[in-house]
């Protein structure tokens, strides 16, 4: 869990102490400054995140690091293989979080080697998630984050496995049926996108937890958020951007983009 | 080259199909299929050759045979400013159902002065607005056979809500940039010797024509002569049968805007038509559907450089000013729409789909959209 001592990185503090005293292991509590000399202003921001976790979680590990806070967490990150990173996001206007980002968040989601939960919006416990997987990595999403999901989870959990189909005809004459169709037809019809569905609700039914398909027609980015609202779900999971070779450079960061628009926590999975 | 499009899946000769060569003599399957290569590549390479004499003959018979439409255009389509030059390029484009021949019939037009530099720079915007209807016909007779609206004029309706907005704002930048000369010192001249070895080979042949026809015919025969050329062209293109192979994967990926622009100008500039650049999508995809947000800036990038055959008649026009003017229009649709990417992409994203959206919801908006696009360029004219 890292903190800056800001509103928004005890968003990510209260989000992470739930998950955290779900798990029972000890967190790690990491704060990063500029220089050494601030290292009284670092022990102020970590007594007031100890006050903060207190009752939800009774140990924990409390560690200052020297450097750009970014590079920092992503260094922390990798020395000592975490299972996850907590890191908050400030509501900011979208503008200036597209051009100047920038935010700490999107540096760590974009380099850290392990899955990264971005705090925002209200924090509640984690009774709906929205599961968007486009289908396109190999493992798939799901099979990559299945290992994870029951420790997020407690009790029953509504899970709704989202895909985007932003595909149009290229062309006239192109048959258009799969192009409407919702869940259920794409699974009857044995689509590409039916098959994908059917597999992440296996793969879940296999952990014993139950989940909807649904199929969205849009923008992919507009749709996964619109679906966010309009369900009022408590976390969105979402594949990370490629970010290797020639896909770093000529594929759209769509993850970005959700971080970004989204108005409720994220949790970013490699 | 021609705006004519073909948008059913191309199937190759080659491809997919199992090739059984004797077994006697010396020649091994890779020799063979090497041989076979290079056959292929020998007519293609042909096929240009004739399509290029073909396109500088018709240049030249259009510009020979523009001077005695003169009382025709001026008089007859009353084409005396830049708002009836648009509505008349436009026109035209939709009759001939291709805009690369109307944007070269623009510069002649103005080589023989018909049209000021205004007027060929407002009549080549129209031919492009002319040709994105082609696509959307193609879909329309789709839906006039029975076929859902949205999946068959969605392609058709893009490229024409994305140029008509583009070109539109163009046309207004494209002026500034005519009537304050910032582009008139940049020029590229077919030079002497092109010049000289053109007059040899083509002037005896203009010559024939014109000894036994009345002169505005020439323009006729050399329109007749430049979409033949167009379509000799398309077929030296390579063809694609990818269905369910890597490339077929690959299309189902959302690209970053700038790839797909610079993506969109290069395969234009190869193929110099938007529509055929635009065909070239369906078999790049194992089931015929595009990503949304990768068709609009390929669309964008591909409308700069669908200009490359309208330069490369302003080059063999020896007219400066002819060049200066399809110059201008590359340099204001390339600026509108980089303005659009960096700026304002998203909201002009959803703009255009939600519009596409709209027009395809009921027969109603659809026969509204279809009155207004032929309405408009007769209203220009009568301007």
């Amino acid at each position: 869990m890292a903190t800056g001592g800001s509103p928004h990185s005890q968003t990510a503090l209260r989000f992470g102490a739930q998950i955290a005293g779900r798990v029972g292991e000890t967190p790690t509590l990491l704060t990063v400054i500029s220089r050494e000399a601030d290292r009284p202003k670092a022990d102020a921001i970590l007594a007031r995140a100890l006050q903060l976790l207190k009752p939800a979680i009774s140990k924990v590990e409390a560690k200052v690091r020297v450097g750009h806070p970014a590079e920092e967490i992503i260094r922390e990150a990798e020395e000592r293989s975490y299972d996850l990173v907590v890191v908050g996001e400030r509501q900011s206007h979208r503008l200036v979080t597209r051009f100047l980002l920038g935010s700490t968040a999107a540096r760590v989601v974009e380099h850290a080697p392990c899955p990264v939960i971005i705090a925002k919006g209200k924090i509640g416990s984690i009774n709906h998630i929205l599961l968007c997987d486009s289908g396109a990595e190999s493992p798939s999403l799901l099979s990559r984050f299945s290992a994870q999901l029951p420790a997020l989870t407690e009790g029953e959990v509504e899970i709704t496995i989202l895909h985007v189909m932003s595909q149009i005809s290229a062309g006239p004459g192109v048959s258009g049926q799969q192009l409407r169709a919702d869940a259920e037809e794409l699974i009857e019809l044995r689509a590409p996108e039916g098959e994908l569905l059917e597999q992440d609700i296996q793969l879940l039914e296999q952990l014993h937890l139950s989940a909807r398909p649904k199929v969205r027609h849009g923008l992919v980015v507009d749709e996964i958020l619109a679906e966010a609202r309009e369900g009022d779900y408590d976390l969105l999971v979402i594949g990370a951007h490629r970010g290797e070779g020639w896909r770093r450079i000529l594929l759209d960061d769509l993850a970005h983009q959700i971080i970004v628009g989204a108005d409720r926590p994220v949790l970013v999975v490699r | 080259m021609t705006d004519s499009p073909e948008l059913e899946p191309i199937a190759s000769a080659s491809g997919n199909s199992e090739l059984s060569w004797p077994t006697q003599g010396p020649i091994s399957w890779t020799a063979a299929l090497r041989i076979a290569r290079e056959r292929l590549r020998l007519d293609k390479v042909v096929l240009f050759i004739i399509s290029l004499f073909l396109f500088i003959l018709a240049i030249i018979l259009m510009r020979e045979g523009a001077r005695g439409l003169v009382p025709l255009v001026r008089d007859q389509f009353s084409v005396t400013n830049a708002a009836n030059s648009l509505g008349f390029g436009w026109l035209f484009a939709y009759m001939i159902m291709s805009g690369s021949p109307v944007a070269a019939a623009a510069l002649t037009f103005f080589d023989a002065g018909v049209v000021d530099e205004l007027g060929a720079f407002a009549m080549i915007t129209g031919s492009r607005l002319g040709a994105s209807f082609i696509v959307l016909f193609i879909g329309f007779i789709y839906v006039l056979r029975g076929r859902d609206r949205a999946t068959n004029l969605s392609m058709g309706l893009l490229p024409l809500s994305v140029t008509g907005t583009t070109y539109l704002v163009g046309l207004a930048v494209g002026t500034v940039l005519l009537q304050t000369g910032a582009l008139d010192g940049v020029q590229l001249r077919s030079g002497m010797l092109l010049n000289s070895a053109m007059s040899l080979v083509f002037d005896p042949i203009v010559s024939l024509f014109a000894s036994f026809l009345p002169g505005w015919s020439l323009f006729i025969i050399g329109l007749g002569i430049i979409m033949l050329s167009f379509n000799l062209f398309d077929r030296c293109l390579p063809q694609m049968t990818v269905k369910e192979s890597q490339v077929g994967r690959v299309s189902r990926l959302v690209y970053r805007t700038w790839v797909m622009f610079v993506l969109g100008a290069a395969i234009t500039l190869i193929s110099m038509s938007v529509s055929v650049s635009l065909s070239i999508l369906v078999p790049l995809s194992n089931r015929g559907f595009i990503r949304r947000e990768n068709v609009i800036p390929y669309i964008m990038g591909a409308n700069i450089t669908t200009f490359i055959d309208t330069l490369l008649a302003s080059v063999l026009l020896s007219n400066p000013a002819a060049f200066t003017v399809v110059l201008v229009q590359m340099v204001s649709v390339t600026l509108v729409s980089s303005v659009i990417l960096i700026t304002f992409y998203r909201r002009y994203e959803r703009a255009m789909l939600d519009f596409v959206a709209w027009v395809t919801t009921t027969n109603l908006h659809l026969a509204l959209f279809m009155i207004t696009i032929f309405i408009v360029p007769i209203v220009l004219i009568l301007m």
